[in-house]
């Protein structure tokens, strides 16, 4: 959308949605975003049921076995550094606003092939609306906020609602679970079938007399920001090949299988460095963004 | 006091009998028992239990019990229908099953020992190490929904496919009209938040009060000469087992209906120092598999002793068979293994608690320690028919 630059409009998010859809005459009214997210390894695509290739220190092939992951509070930026939150639409399947939290499940694999054990329905995209204005880059976080992460999943509203997200060992949720698998199955030659990564607060704790998860140590809510990003010309890459860059996929070392979040699997040490959240291989990582995620690797900008 | 023959089989018609006669009481007889009543349900418990703690959102009710048993024993509530939640919770092992590991409806094999279920409703924190499991509802949602290890193996797939097994039931369960009566009000009562909080409230019925140690509590019974002598060891300082085993429950961790501030202890007993590391097994390292704290590092809750005596294998991953080998382990204060992939001096490890020192407990010592825990088998509670599998065998 190539709105020229105008004052902040304080249309209602309903009326904004009408002028939105009238398009053309908008003078002041709030445009409407599209972010497109697509899987990639490097500069290619990737897709469930064609193996990946050159992944992981030991450049080897994979098949997708999930690619799916929470995105929160997006917010675009403006050439003077302001932050302008992202208005979802109404609360539907993949995504849901509470408070001043907005969460949508982007979910890029298909239950195709080898990731049948997936959802048919994927969601490739965050749409949302600003105030008319010139944006120059985009913010978001890879996770879903504490005060949505630990609601019970039998009664939780969309997109909260997904078994495969759960993780009940934290009483919370799976923030991102991208799963690569040995491509020729369970008689194939990795020495650990599946190399999971699967990112979510730890440390977590319950308070037995309010039923209620209190704190996690380590939240691992991943920032990301593009100061440079066109939602028009450009889309966000998540790049499978960063996100196991140095890694040997075919073995486990320790802890769980791939990395899932533990504070000293050996397997977590890369996987972090592309997220640019702090770990450390004792267990003494705080989780948190390590400059605002500056360093990160896992998401691209790059030309639709 | 003859209330815990008295009290029938669930039914809401004599439930109300029941309170009736409790309103009418005290009349200069013994208060041996108390009856606390929370909604629709009223508990019978020893003097000394405290009021259990019901969520708001899941209050109790006879008819909301009477379904989570039903559901409880019913193996179409897992994935590939083979297993209930009975199939690890076995009512004459006071709800474990007797295995050192257990095994899910898909076959795998647990890293974990299945947990007693008695009294499971004062637990503040809920299965063997994990300091953010604080209710049975949410608990719940690991054996039914968990990935590794499957054990109920109910996911995205089939989560629909399992509710309509119950919906088109017209069998002894009577499904539809179970969840009408235990959920008023609902158009649909009938999903997983309701199975959920059905089965939450019958466990918070499994209440195991009346061992012999309870009856001699209540004047009802005596101990023997070994069960006394025993008693005085295990609330002793000398064996000092009381400061993990000490509360009503046995155990250290408890929540009830008028807690605020909870301690959720965990330890370390030294039964694993790998290659003097003080590591524990993958993935068998307590509560540091949560919080990759060092000082975590084979730190488990210590379980309730009531009914022990049937729970065997003992301690988390079932690898100590007997009670004469658990009290051999606690008095060397750790466990030695000589050789394999585990060795190691568990005596020494650092991060053992300080509560488990070696003692000097001679052979009739430990004797009698085994004579006044197998006094905490509450033999009523393992066969109780309001506990029992209303499917008949299973």
């Amino acid at each position: 959308m190539n709105a020229p630059i105008l004052k902040i409009a304080t249309l209602s998010a309903a009326t904004a949605a009408l002028v939105a859809a009238c398009g053309g005459g908008g003078d002041d009214g709030p445009q409407a975003v599209t972010l497109d997210f697509a899987a990639y390894a490097g500069s290619a695509p990737v897709a469930c049921g064609t193996a990946v290739s050159g992944l992981g220190s030991g450049n080897v092939s994979a098949q997708i076995k999930d690619f799916r992951f929470y995105i929160a509070n997006v917010k675009m930026l403006r050439a003077d550094g302001a932050e302008v939150p992202l208005v979802l639409g109404a609360d539907d399947d993949w995504n849901i606003t509470a408070g001043s939290d907005t969460l949508t499940l982007v979910d890029l694999e298909d239950a195709s092939g080898s990731c049948a054990t997936g959802t048919a329905a994927r969601n490739a995209t965050v749409k949302g609306t600003v105030p008319a204005g010139t944006y120059v880059g985009v913010k978001m976080t890879m996770g879903v906020p504490f005060a949505l992460n630990h609601s019970d999943y039998a009664t939780a509203k969309k997109p909260l609602d997904s078994q495969a997200l759960a993780w009940s060992w934290q009483s919370g949720r799976k923030f991102a679970k991208i799963e690569l698998t040995d491509p020729a199955g369970t008689g194939g030659t990795w020495k650990s079938n599946t190399f999971n990564f699967h990112l979510g607060s730890t440390g977590c704790t319950g308070n037995p007399a309010s039923g209620q998860t209190v704190n996690c140590t380590t939240p691992n809510r991943m920032d990301f920001k593009f100061a440079s990003f066109n939602p028009s010309t450009q889309k966000i890459a998540v790049d499978v090949k960063a996100l196991v860059d140095g890694t040997d996929i075919t073995v486990n070392q320790a802890g769980a299988a791939g990395c899932m979040s533990g504070g000293t699997d050996p397997e977590c040490l890369n996987v972090f460095k592309a997220l640019a959240i702090d770990w450390k291989a004792d267990g003494t990582g705080t989780g948190l963004p390590i400059n605002g995620g500056a360093a990160q690797t896992l998401f691209k900008a790059v030309a639709k | 006091m003859t209330a815990w023959r008295l009290w029938p089989l669930a039914g809401a018609a004599l439930g109300a009998v029941l309170v009736g006669v409790a309103a009418c009481g005290g009349g200069g007889t013994e208060l041996l028992e108390t009856r606390v009543a929370s909604g629709a349900w009223t508990w019978t418990l020893p003097a000394y239990f405290p009021q259990p703690k019901v969520p708001d959102d899941n209050p109790m009710s006879v008819e909301k019990v009477e379904l989570g048993r039903f559901l409880f024993y019913d193996k179409r509530l897992s994935g590939n229908g083979q297993q209930a939640c009975a199939g690890c919770h076995h009512q004459d092992k006071a709800f474990t099953d007797g295995r050192a590991q257990s095994i899910g409806s898909t076959g795998e094999l647990h890293p974990r020992s299945a947990q007693h279920l008695g009294n499971v409703v004062y637990h503040a924190t809920l299965t063997w190490a994990n300091p953010s499991l604080v209710t049975l509802e949410r608990q719940m949602e690991t054996p039914l929904f968990g990935e590794r290890p499957i054990e109920m193996g109910v996911d995205d797939h089939n989560k629909e496919a399992v509710l309509d097994r119950l919906r088109t039931d017209t069998a002894a369960s009577r499904y539809p009209q179970r969840f009408a009566a235990a959920f008023p009000g609902e158009a649909q009562p009938l999903h997983w938040a309701n199975v959920i909080k059905a089965i939450a409230s019958f466990q918070r019925t499994l209440i195991s009060g009346n061992s012999r140690y309870d009856q001699w509590l209540s004047g009802k019974a005596t101990l023997t000469a070994a069960e006394t002598r025993g008693m005085n060891l295990f609330f002793g300082e000398k064996a000092e087992c009381f400061h993990c085993h000490g509360s009503f429950n046995f155990n250290d961790q408890i929540v009830h209906a008028a807690s605020r501030l909870v301690e959720t202890p965990f330890h370390n007993t030294g039964l694993y120092n790998i290659g003097g590391t003080d590591a524990f097994p993958e993935p068998n390292r307590g509560v540091f598999e949560l919080t990759a704290k060092a000082a975590d590092m084979g730190k488990f809750r210590a379980p309730s002793l009531r009914n022990v005596e049937v729970t065997a294998p003992y301690m988390h991953d079932g690898t100590i068979t007997t009670l004469e080998e658990v009290l051999r382990f606690y008095a060397a204060g750790g466990r030695h293994i000589t050789s394999g992939p585990f060795a190691g001096d568990g005596r020494a490890n650092r991060l053992k608690s300080d509560l488990v020192t070696r003692i000097e407990l001679n052979d009739q010592e430990q004797a009698d320690l085994i004579a006044f825990l197998k006094s905490l088998t509450d033999h009523q509670f393992l066969t109780d028919p309001r506990h029992a599998n209303p499917f008949g065998s299973n």
